[in-house]
């Protein structure tokens, strides 16, 4: 079922792209309609995929059961005329656990992250049990590309504020970075299954929280998630042998990392893609509170082959990447992982350079208490003392001790500068159900 | 014996007496800035630290802000005076929040804290000293001897007076006695061998002496060479001193002491060359740098006694002793050119346009091109006899 409704996603956006060259609207609403539905001969799991795309590409083939009218105007209320409208039913209900359901969600979930200008809605209704979800973007972000359409991501962030830090100071948003663009050839085995043509792959690295209004402030990268998407930026999920293997052809060293190794934990991020726990090296301060980060690796690949046109010929040839996405990797080992290894040493400088910052402000600022209380301790001036302790309010110089110290470290840590380009206050001004968009370049 | 020496000092003496007649007397003014009791330098001190407590108190970073001491928008020129600092100058911002700032905060703050102890325990210690004490806070002695003088700008407090010295590495000799401050009598009058300026020149007391004139001498190697042809003996009673190039504050001190208790002329002995006549500006204006202590390190009376430029043509020094002037020399002399002080020294601008025009320079020595002993035999003397100053 997941694979119907990822060729549907695919045909949509193509067509879409396609449609877009001639001046139509791409942008706007996709629901995925799944429902049981029972039988004599058992239970069914029916979908239906609608869009608003403004033109009506294919005719509903029957027999498929017709989704639920009060559904269908549901949808059309929020987005218009249906322009698309898919079903398909699936034999046999007993995969219908709730790990496919999991599945279901995560890979429209991550649809959504290079998809941000469609709202996605998915609407369960299983043994009569109804429930929906809408992955709807909060923020998103236009990640220009030199020589391709823009790339629209969602670039939301939901990882709360520190305690000490003012909510409406707090960047809500990410900040994608486009970086390099590496040509892959095509491995014999494609090539003889009519893969031909000329296939490279975009990385574009996004992390978050953002804490660039934090220059102080220190970070930890804690997981790293790699997302793959096929030209038409549908999500490409498994198989994985290339990057389940990667952390051992990566240079933790150079990249400052202990260790890289694969990881089940999702709950923080995205589902979809292969995430990896990262163990720092010379981690060694638990006094120190830093901000976790994670990193999302999208992996754009970009096709072309001017003989091909037909959006059935695209179709397949989208197929045909997926399915030798594997030798596709693999053929190109060493330059994706250099490719990789580069986006992580960049993301990573800039991690190692506030760490160097903090040592140095940590440093400065013992010396700056040590001499200041050394001059207070020593002072015989009475009313100087009493106002040091009463300032603090404190009562003796061991109390102002750790009073300066723990203020000295939090202004410094927290120190705030505002950037135009973060997602903070704005946010609040913001009003119900409107999105912010900005551009990166 | 006695005709001859009068005869010798004649011009000096007329010239000290024009310098006494138009001197201003500012010794309230620095009588002022030496009687700040020990009270009054530790409530200065426990000022900046009861801002830092406040700022912390508030949930604000720290910032010392410290006047700039490097910027000519600064300083204003005062005849009497030469440059000093001007009320209301601009600050530095120092953030104790900021990477590239936090360890010079610390810096400030722990010297700022040894000060306290020094002058509280009425002990002293050298800049070394401290530097020696926390090298890795410090990285170099430089960095301490910076953040000493802006220490001293910021609390309006010299540094001698924050208990913290520095070793002298001038030279002094000639018709001079008098006693340190621990009571050890120094007698400069040695022909062979010069004593060190003292590090405490506040302290000294019980100045002695009968010289006619003091001549501040550019070179270590131009005051040797004046201790070996026994110069204070021939031009005797004087006083030679050296700072060896650019002059340290104590050297300058000493010079502006002498002057303060003894009032008579001092010669400025540099090369004919930019950077000569740049050091000899220190001592007689000040520099940017220290401008906020002037009052007690310049000697506005300093006259130019050579080597002049225009000494280059009438003595007719060979050409081979003679230097073309590089692009930084004619750059630095073009900058002197445009100093506030020069304004009022009108015989001294038409020196240096001389030496821009003729675009060649040269150093004390190139007067042994015309005879060996010609800079202490007759060059000097005959400069000294017959008011050859400007």
């Amino acid at each position: 079922m997941s694979r119907e409704i990822q060729q549907v996603l695919r045909l949509i956006m193509l067509t879409g792209k396609q449609k877009q060259r001639r001046v139509l609207k791409t942008a706007g609403g996709l629901l995925v309609l799944l429902w049981t539905e029972t039988e004599l001969s058992g239970q069914k799991i029916n979908c239906t995929v609608l869009s608003d795309l403004k033109e009506r590409m294919f005719p509903c083939v029957g027999p498929c059961p017709e989704p639920d009218p009060k559904e269908l105007s549901a949808f059309t209320d929020l987005y218009g005329s249906l322009g698309l409208l898919l079903a398909f039913q699936m034999k046999d209900a007993r995969h219908c656990t709730s790990e496919w359901r999991a599945h279901i969600e995560a890979f429209l979930r991550t649809f959504s992250l290079a998809n941000a200008e469609i709202n996605v809605h998915l609407k369960f209704r299983l043994s009569q049990l109804d429930s929906q979800q809408e992955f709807k973007v909060k923020i998103k972000s236009n990640v220009v590309q030199a020589n391709q359409p823009s790339l629209k991501l969602d670039v939301t962030c939901s990882r709360k504020s520190p305690l000490c830090v003012n909510k409406g100071r707090w960047c809500q948003g990410g900040h994608p970075v486009l970086g390099g663009r590496l040509p892959l050839s095509i491995p014999p085995q494609a090539m003889d299954q009519g893969l031909l043509g000329e296939l490279s792959v975009q990385f574009v690295t996004l992390l978050s929280p953002c804490v660039l209004q934090y220059p102080n402030a220190a970070t930890e990268l804690t997981h790293i998630q790699v997302l793959v998407y096929s030209p038409s930026n549908v999500p490409i999920s498994g198989p994985s042998g290339f990057f389940q293997t990667l952390p051992a052809d990566l240079d933790c060293q150079q990249l400052g990392l202990d260790r890289l190794h694969c990881s089940s934990f999702k709950d923080l991020m995205h589902g979809g893609g292969t995430v990896y726990a990262v163990d720092q090296e010379n981690w060694d301060d638990p006094e120190q509170e830093s901000v976790q980060q994670s990193l999302l690796v999208f992996l754009f690949l970009q096709h072309s082959d001017p003989f091909i046109s037909h959006l059935i010929d695209i179709m397949a040839t989208e197929v045909l990447i997926e399915h030798h996405l594997e030798d596709i990797l693999n053929n190109n080992r060493q330059a994706v992982t250099t490719a990789l290894q580069t986006e992580l040493r960049n993301t990573l400088t800039a991690q190692n350079h506030r760490k160097k910052h903090q040592d140095k402000l940590h440093s400065a600022a013992e010396v700056i208490i040590s001499s200041s209380l050394s001059i207070v301790s020593s002072s015989s001036n009475m009313e100087f003392r009493n106002t040091c302790l009463n300032r603090m309010k404190v009562h003796d110089t061991r109390e102002l001790s750790a009073s300066l110290r723990e203020s000295l470290w939090r202004v410094t840590s927290w120190k705030f500068i505002p950037r135009g380009s973060c997602y903070s206050t704005q946010m609040d001004e913001l009003p119900e159900g409107d999105e912010l968009c900005r551009t990166e370049i | 014996m006695g005709s001859r020496t009068a005869e010798l000092f004649s011009e000096i003496d007329k010239l000290r007496t024009e310098l006494l007649n138009n001197v201003e007397v500012m010794t309230d003014c620095r009588r002022a800035e030496e009687d700040i009791s020990q009270r009054e330098i530790l409530t200065r001190i426990e000022s900046v630290i009861l801002g830092i407590v406040t700022s912390l108190s508030n949930d604000e970073a720290p910032v010392l802000a410290l006047p700039k001491r490097s910027s000519w928008a600064n300083v204003s020129f005062n005849t009497a005076v030469g440059l000093q600092m001007s009320s209301g100058c601009s600050v530095t911002s120092i953030r104790s929040d900021c990477p590239s700032s936090a360890t010079k905060f610390a810096q400030i703050v722990k010297i700022l804290s040894v000060i306290y102890r020094l002058v509280q325990s009425n002990a002293y210690a050298t800049k070394r000293d401290i530097y020696y004490n926390n090298t890795q806070l410090f990285g170099s002695q430089r960095t301490v001897d910076i953040i000493v003088d802006d220490i001293s700008c910021l609390l309006k407090i010299p540094r001698r007076s924050l208990h913290v010295l520095a070793t002298s590495k001038g030279l002094i000799s000639g018709d001079l006695c008098y006693l340190e401050e621990d009571g050890t009598r120094i007698n400069c009058r040695s022909s062979s061998a010069a004593v060190a300026v003292s590090s405490n020149i506040v302290g000294i007391r019980n100045i002695v002496s009968s010289a006619k004139f003091i001549m501040i001498v550019e070179k270590d190697a131009t005051f040797q060479r004046l201790l070996d042809d026994d110069f204070c003996t021939k031009l005797s009673p004087c006083i030679i001193i050296t700072g060896k190039g650019v002059p340290d504050v104590n050297s300058r001190l000493m010079v502006r002491k002498l002057w303060d208790v003894l009032r008579v002329p001092i010669f400025a002995l540099v090369d004919a060359d930019p950077h000569g006549i740049e050091i000899m500006c220190i001592y007689k204006y000040g520099s940017v740098a220290m401008s906020f202590e002037a009052h007690s390190l310049t000697v506005p009376s300093v006259m130019w006694l050579g080597l002049l430029p225009s000494d280059l043509q009438r003595l007719r020094v060979p050409e081979e002793a003679l230097i073309p002037l590089s692009k930084r020399d004619e750059g630095k002399l073009n900058s002197l050119l445009q100093r506030p002080y020069l304004t009022s020294q009108p015989d001294w601008q038409k020196e240096m346009e001389l030496m821009q025009q003729s675009k060649v320079k040269a150093e004390i020595q190139s007067l042994a091109a015309i005879a060996p002993d010609f800079l202490t035999s007759i060059y000097l003397p005959n400069k000294l006899r017959y008011g050859g100053w400007v």
